[in-house]
């Protein structure tokens, strides 16, 4: 893959629901080692949009090419190419019948075939970055929902994910948990991961955000750098959701 | 009075199941029972996993098919031919299954009776727990496969590791149900000679006249083997339970 090439290029993406144009005509494309931030109105297709870039959406028509592979051509192995696109949800979807060991390592032992003790290297450190190893033993039922999420964001991370998905990680959880996964988030950033995050935290995209994206009716509707985005929205949807959120 | 009542309920203890070690008949019934229930059990549980498997995956998978590849064909023929079975076996006594499997289908053949009972219960018993299972499997949130799929694991595995292990537990009281009601059904195994508990009870009967103590007999043993199977589940639930608190 040529370094120049958009690491995500998604080219007139669409997807409906019976009538109802979900992503109409989604041109985009993410480099690596870009934070990109999806804002919008809820209903606008923002999530509809992140869960495509691993087709757990299959999109209706246009194609994505990721890594240089047009991964919604079906003679695609998208189970590949998904090991190295982590992904966390706004409701966690850790593993409840796994202790957050588990949950970590069943995708590295299982699909890239690392040794147990190896996985859990690689998982032990992680969990000491976020603050949670003593956790490890523990059941997912027993931490609150910010653990919960850093644990999700960290179990993606150990399948060593060339990219991290987020859709609205911080919509489920309680005020004053947000601070401790943005925080997670923001490191994450800071490391160099290419990162495309769906979120109604304005204070993190206008402090990680290489880019913001706001989208509106199945349209990206306007994109640019934080500054500009938040000092010169240009089109009118945008400055009355800016009043609105702001 | 009292000692006359009691010397006659001895005495009928002793025709009943002393004599020609007639007790004897109710242990080897009991035996059997056993063996075709567990026989019964095993079989169902492997069709009615594999059914449930079937149906789901047909449900989540051929939702809005584009392109009908051969795989997708094969799912939707099984699919098809598990609503068949379910319809056919629900639809019909359990009794009228298992003569037709015995008198019918193996008719010319010279086979023991006990594998045609497990047979035929089986197959009866993996239409209901391939719906248990299937309960249970819809009962698991959307975001868990999601989450699976996400990490790359394929259906099958998201399916193996992430999906069953949590469906099974919550469906786990609902099929120890199952193999109780089941452990009962076979008490009709005599439809075609054979001699599980029930008939055992039915021929101590017939020979010494008598229908108070060879059935109350044959209804007590059913009634400890099944509380038995009941604290047995409770235990292994809760050990369930426990290790995610």
């Amino acid at each position: 893959m040529n370094a120049n090439e958009p690491l995500i290029k998604v080219d007139s993406l669409v997807k409906t629901y019976g009538d109802f144009n979900a992503l109409d005509g989604i041109n985009a494309e993410i480099y690596k080692g870009e934070v990109v931030v999806v804002i919008g109105p809820s209903g606008s297709g923002k999530s509809t949009f992140l869960r495509s870039l691993n087709l757990l959406e299959q999109p209706t028509e246009g194609t994505i090419t990721f890594e240089g592979a047009n991964i919604t051509d079906p003679k695609v192995d998208i189970n590949l190419h998904r090991q190295k696109m982590g992904m966390v949800f706004q409701h966690f979807n850790l593993f409840p019948h796994m202790t957050i060991l588990k949950n970590m390592t069943i995708g590295p032992v299982k699909l890239l075939k690392k040794s147990k003790a190896e996985a859990e290297k690689t998982a032990m450190e992680l969990l000491q970055r976020v603050g949670l190893a003593d956790r490890a033993n523990s059941y997912p039922s027993q931490l609150s929902g910010g653990q919960k999420q850093r644990i999700a964001i960290v179990r993606a991370l150990c399948m060593q994910p060339d990219v991290m998905l987020f859709d609205e990680p911080t919509s489920a959880l309680d005020p004053e948990m947000v601070g401790e996964v943005l925080d997670v988030m923001t490191q994450l950033a800071k490391s160099g991961m290419t990162m495309v995050v769906v979120t109604h935290e304005m204070g993190f995209a206008k402090e990680v955000a290489s880019r913001i994206v706001f989208m509106e009716q199945g349209k990206m509707i306007e994109e640019n750098t934080p500054e500009e985005f938040f000092k010169n929205p240009k089109s009118e949807r945008l400055k009355d959701f800016l009043r609105s959120v702001l | 009075m009292n000692s006359d009542w009691w010397n006659s309920l001895v005495e009928k203890f002793q025709v009943n199941f002393i004599a020609e070690d007639r007790w004897l008949w109710l242990v080897d019934g009991l035996k059997a029972t056993l063996i075709i229930a567990c026989g019964a059990l095993l079989l169902g549980l492997f069709l009615g996993f594999v059914i449930a498997i079937v149906r789901s995956s047909s449900e989540n998978l051929l939702k809005d098919v584009k392109k009908w590849t051969l795989g997708k064909v094969l799912l939707k023929i099984g699919d098809l031919f598990c609503k068949l079975y379910l319809t056919v076996i629900r639809g019909t006594p359990v009794v009228v299954q298992l003569m037709i499997i015995y008198f019918v289908i193996f008719a010319s053949f010279d086979v023991d009776k006990i594998p045609v009972a497990i047979i035929a219960f089986g197959i009866n018993s993996g239409a209901y727990v391939a719906e248990i299972v299937r309960s249970g499997i819809m009962s698991i949130d959307k975001g868990q496969f999601e989450a699976g799929r996400s990490l790359g694991f394929n259906y099958v595995q998201t399916m193996i590791f992430i999906i069953l292990p949590q469906a099974l537990k919550n469906v786990l009281p609902a099929l120890a149900n199952e193999f109780i009601v089941l452990l009962k059904e076979t008490s009709v195994s005599g439809y075609i000679g054979l001699m599980d508990l029930t008939k055992a009870g039915d021929l101590i009967k017939s020979r010494t006249y008598e229908a108070f103590m060879p059935l109350i007999a044959v209804a007590l043993i059913y009634l400890v083997v099944v509380i038995i199977l009941t604290k047995l589940v409770s235990i292994l639930e809760r050990r369930l339970r426990t290790s995610e608190r």
